[in-house]
């Protein structure tokens, strides 16, 4: 457990970096991935429903966004936590099977997640934000896959 | 039967009241934290960012590099940085344009030849730019390097990038005029005609408070005013790509094209001496 933590705040970290000096490079009309909400998405998605793993990764997620922000740290935590539990409660009430992770409710979920999580934070709405979601949906489709991986091999192994 | 009744509501009441217990009690620990984390935010930011900033400056580096590339792949060959060096020999004529027309201009001559001797006399820090969130810039040198909020932030053509919004004890935050906080006030290259620039966000700025009756075209160029004296007078800014007229409105806006690049601006200058004079 403490090993699974560790390698996901390791991750944090160098998404935080990469999307604050690698990414903004790539910029698509000012507009560049939000690696750290992606990743945090993914995590939510194919966790299984522990509410409190949610706001443990919202609060991990939040502070590396707030870190890297001018703003006062808590307000991106706050937004992840209360979209992670939107969107794992959403899936929740989606999902048929057990153990299924499909890509049908994992991208309309991902869509309105960061297209809320943009408009919430910003506290303003406009063309960019349209551009973003875009931009971490392109990232969020190669972690979704990867993933999906991850998860068939812990079931076979399991 | 309504003893057992009763027995099922207390514990079902009960079962209520813990979870709004522990709800409580996580809002209450997470306000803790935030508080906490928020006293001491200057100093673990600091610490925070001084640990990163080599590995910031690597991707940064790696990010202009490889961007770079790529776009010299898409624009065919030497296209890109052909265009690169022409945008800064354009910018550094542009540059030699402003100051001369300082001087040139009459009946303001001895406040524009003040201006442009001040403007030589910039003693200026130069900085590794490490990170960009939301037009704000992240700089590796901070108060201990003598940087102060307010100061004016600049490439090496006398672009105009923004003003220092933050100082930590090793790195600093800047404003870009492209923030949606940012107001500066400009004029256009060789006329009277004052605006502002505001941000928009994303890179992107517009022009405003024209009024309706000025004649301003596309590729004017807007250099700094002095009328608020954050900058100094006749810094480079960008150039009217669209003007937008509306006649029932009092002001006139203009799309604006920025000279400053953040994909080439791997060091910036700070004018640590130049004094707002209000």
């Amino acid at each position: 457990m403490l090993k699974k933590i560790l390698f996901i705040i390791f991750f944090f970290y160098i998404f935080a970096l990469l999307q604050n000096s690698f990414f903004i490079h790539f910029n698509f009309f000012g507009s560049a991935p939000n690696l750290i909400f992606v990743f945090f998405f993914l995590l939510v998605f194919f966790e299984k429903d522990n509410f409190y793993q949610i706001i443990f990764l919202g609060f991990l997620a939040g502070l590396f966004l707030d870190f890297f922000s001018y703003n006062y740290i808590g307000p991106s935590i706050v937004l992840l936590i209360v979209i992670g539990l939107l969107a794992k409660k959403t899936q929740l009430l989606l999902k048929n099977m057990e153990n299924k992770f499909p890509f049908v409710y994992f991208l309309p979920i991902f869509l309105v997640s960061s297209v809320a999580y943009q408009i919430l934070a910003a506290m303003s709405f406009d063309l960019r934000i349209i551009v973003q979601a875009t931009y971490n949906l392109f990232f969020a489709i190669i972690g979704f896959s990867i993933f999906k991986k991850i998860t068939n091999v812990k079931k076979i192994q399991g | 039967m309504s003893g057992i009744k009763n027995f099922y509501i207390v514990a079902g009441w009960r079962k209520k009241n813990k979870g709004l217990i522990k709800i409580l009690a996580g809002i209450i620990v997470f306000l803790f934290l935030f508080f906490v984390l928020n006293i001491f935010v200057l100093p673990v930011k600091n610490y925070f960012y001084a640990l990163s900033s080599p590995i910031q400056k690597v991707f940064w580096t790696a990010g202009d590099g490889s961007s770079t590339f790529l776009a010299s792949l898409l624009n065919a060959g030497s296209l890109n940085s052909e265009n690169e060096k022409l945008k800064k020999e354009n910018q550094n004529l542009l540059s030699q344009i402003a100051l001369l027309q300082l001087i040139k201009q009459g009946n303001q001559a001895q406040s524009d030849v003040s201006a442009a001797s001040q403007n030589t006399g910039f003693k200026l820090l130069m900085t590794g730019v490490i990170g960009l969130d939301n037009d704000i810039l992240s700089i590796n040198k901070g108060s201990a390097d003598g940087i102060a909020e307010g100061m004016p932030v600049i490439g090496q053509q006398n672009v105009l990038f923004g003003k220092v919004f933050k100082v930590y004890k090793n790195f600093s935050q800047i404003m870009l005029i492209s923030n949606k906080n940012s107001v500066t006030n400009v004029e256009i290259l060789g006329s009277e005609i004052d605006g502002v620039i505001k941000g928009s966000g994303g890179l992107a700025s517009y022009l405003d408070l024209i009024p309706i009756s000025s004649d301003i075209n596309p590729q004017d160029v807007l250099v700094t005013s002095s009328i608020d004296k954050s900058f100094p007078k006749g810094l480079l800014v960008g150039e009217i790509v669209q003007k937008q007229k509306n006649d029932q409105e009092p002001f006139q806006k203009a799309s604006v094209n920025l000279f400053f690049n953040i994909k080439t601006a791997d060091n910036l200058f700070v004018i640590t001496n130049y004094k707002r004079t209000d």
